[in-house]
């Protein structure tokens, strides 16, 4: 008996939501309503753990054919989604840091390069100027024009 | 109501807000004729622009980004082969060979003027019926409320294509995110775990964008295999060949039959919640094909296939906007980001948004009325743009796109919590997509959780027979559409037992 993808999956929501259950039992409840706060998050809750568990059933009784033609399907580039989201996370930790004008920079510069380096001079160029049109234009109908605040600097104050 | 809409398309015209809804238009069309980039995409790249809007603005760029990005998508479709967005999937299958037999043109402009014409079509409806089932829901007292929306979630977890139990978990995530934090009655914290990062609940919009918008282009950027993306034979930068206006709008009214039944057809889908574009293209596609009398044409390079599919798409917008205005829920995820932006300017939506907020009301049937011109203007003016645009490159618009993700939630609050959400739920989306779970469910239970929750409470409040759900009429009726669209899926998979290979997620 072997378990795939959809029962791992399966076995985590269970695993959440049995925990999640457990802790809805244990919230107050409130003199005025005829409910309390943990009814609602607790059907939900039984609702997820059953249909977790029925895929995993599902899962382990479904297992044997499944013979996916890798060939067949395009290759897929998970590289660079880890890569690419990591690219995310630190623009993220960034903007507190460096500011929205800083960092838009650094991030949409390094995406571009990580999503296809640039081979010649105008490439590069065309990259460079993407990245700072991209937070110039930006932080100016954003800030001037629409009155939508950007995140300022901690280091820079920029 | 003649009058009041008169007064809302006097509104409209100011340039206050033509002019965001001739922008939202534009930007929808060059979204929509994007490939990667679908409608729900481009209408969160606007949202941040419109925060500093007055609402009605903002709603109008919005409304002009979902009817834009409804036509672009046929661009993509008659000269690359693939839609543009999801919304003009069925449009590839007739516009492509028709482009490719040497009449770009032709494929290209059936399926503007029948997006215009739907979508006009389609406008009929949504200013005279709106207020007719916005009276209905007025009705609804809470039972009817929950029924409704558990109708809702299991009518789209038993439409998606992958299996049911997924449909059905997937809705059941998006109503644990809306449980976190504290409780809508009495303000008690749920499962923060002390912590004060979840202590609010995740604010809606991070986490809608950062669902779809993460789990698409990572998707996307999936499939950049070579270090400068694959070359798609395509017919980008063709010249269209020479062909009268008059023409192909006669070729659409010889088929007045096709034309009305496609409009229906996408009112109908647009009405139903969380279903989209996609859906209403490919099944007015199906409908022409079975009422042709030539249905051996079709998928060869039919007129008939580009209009119904263009007049469905657009006319399924007028049937979203219904079901927004007249019940508060969103018809799919671009009314749903509509939504979350009327709940940041203080607008309720429900039964009662039509008579409590006229302006704005009437102010968005302007604004969608006159999105169709607006957008037969852009593509007259910039069709040789729009043909080159559909070539631009993923790794130029996926940063620019991201960037625009992060503004949109960091300014909802100023807060950088927003974008944490974002990210975390980036990551949550995409990996769900990757284990097979539709994401439209999903959505629906987030946008709906706290409603049903809130409905659901003050049912028991009034009266605890849980009876009562099943023996008022309406509700009960509900409930038993409800179990049984999941007892038709679950028929449905029993006789299709088909392997699901590997599918493009819809988004």
């Amino acid at each position: 008996m072997s378990i795939g993808r959809d029962g791992i999956a399966g076995l985590v929501l269970l695993a959440i939501s049995l925990v999640l259950l457990v802790k809805s039992f244990q919230l107050p409840s409130l003199p005025i309503v005829p409910v309390g706060p943990g009814f609602y998050p607790a059907i939900v809750l039984s609702f997820m753990a059953v249909a977790s568990a029925l895929l995993v059933l599902q899962d382990i009784l479904k297992r044997a054919p499944v013979t996916v033609e890798a060939g067949e399907l395009p290759r897929r580039n998970y590289r660079l989604v880890v890569i690419a989201f990591a690219i995310v996370g630190l623009y993220v930790m960034l903007l507190p840091l460096l500011g929205f004008r800083l960092a838009t920079v650094l991030f949409v510069g390094l995406l571009q390069v990580a999503l296809g380096q640039p081979r010649t001079i105008r490439q590069s160029i065309v990259l460079a100027a993407i990245a700072l049109g991209t937070a110039m234009a930006s932080y100016f109908v954003f800030e001037r024009y629409l009155l939508v605040l950007l995140p300022r600097g901690a280091w820079t104050g920029f | 109501m003649l009058d009041l809409l008169a007064n809302g398309l006097v509104n409209i015209a100011q340039w206050k807000y033509l002019l965001p809804l001739f922008a939202g238009t534009f930007i929808g069309v060059i979204g929509g004729a994007l490939p990667g980039v679908t409608i729900t995409m481009t209408v969160i790249v606007v949202l941040p622009f419109t925060y500093g809007l007055d609402p009605l603005a903002g709603l109008a760029a919005m409304t002009g980004v979902y009817v834009g990005g409804s036509t672009g998508g046929l661009i993509a479709a008659c000269l690359l082969g693939i839609p543009g967005s999801p919304a003009s999937i069925a449009t590839t299958f007739d516009g492509f060979p028709m482009a490719r037999n040497g009449e770009p043109g032709r494929a290209i402009w059936l399926g503007v003027w029948a997006s215009v014409w739907g979508g006009l079509l389609g406008a009929l409806f949504l200013v005279f019926l709106t207020g007719p089932l916005a009276a209905i829901a007025l009705e609804f007292g809470p039972w009817e409320y929950f029924s409704l929306f558990v109708l809702a979630m299991a009518m789209v977890a038993g439409l998606t294509e992958a299996s049911l139990l997924k449909g059905l978990l997937s809705t059941a995530i998006g109503l644990l995110i809306t449980v976190v934090g504290h409780d809508p009655i009495g303000s008690v914290p749920r499962f923060t775990f002390g912590s004060e990062f979840v202590g609010g609940g995740f604010p809606f919009l991070p986490v809608l964008i950062g669902v779809f918008a993460f789990a698409q282009i990572m998707t996307d950027l999936e499939k950049l295999n070579g270090p400068r993306g694959q070359p798609v034979p395509s017919l980008v930068g063709v010249k269209l060949e020479r062909f009268s206006h008059l023409g192909v709008n006669l070729e659409i009214f010889k088929r007045p039959f096709l034309l009305a039944w496609s409009t229906i057809v996408g009112l109908i889908i647009g009405i139903l919640p969380a279903i989209g574009g996609s859906a209403s293209s490919v099944m007015a596609y199906d409908q022409a094909r079975k009422f042709s009398k030539t249905p051996e044409r079709f998928g060869k390079g039919h007129p008939e296939g580009i209009i119904a599919s263009e007049a469905s798409n657009n006319a399924n917008v007028s049937g979203s906007l219904m079901t927004i205005m007249a019940f508060g829920i969103p018809g799919d995820a671009v009314t749903a980001v509509m939504l979350g932006a009327m709940t940041i300017h203080g607008i309720q939506s429900g039964p009662l948004f039509i008579s409590q907020n006229p302006d704005i009301a009437y102010g968005i049937y302007a604004a969608y009325i006159l999105a169709h011109p607006c957008m037969l203007l852009i593509c007259i003016a910039l069709m040789p743009l729009m043909l080159r645009v559909t070539s631009v490159r993923m790794a130029v618009l996926a940063p620019v796109v991201l960037v625009l993700c992060v503004v949109g939630a960091y300014a909802l609050n100023n807060t950088m919590q927003s974008v944490y959400v974002l990210l975390l739920f980036g990551v949550i989306g995409y990996v769900l997509v990757k284990l097979g779970f539709p994401l439209a469910p999903l959505i629906l239970g987030l946008i709906l959780g706290d409603q049903i929750e809130i409905n659901l409470v003050r049912a028991i409040m009034t009266d605890p027979s849980p009876w009562l759900f099943l023996t008022r009429p309406i509700s009960g009726g509900l409930l038993v559409a409800a179990a049984l669209s999941v007892a038709l899926a679950i028929w449905q998979h029993l006789r299709h037992q088909k392997r699901v290979a590997e599918e493009e997620p819809d988004f």
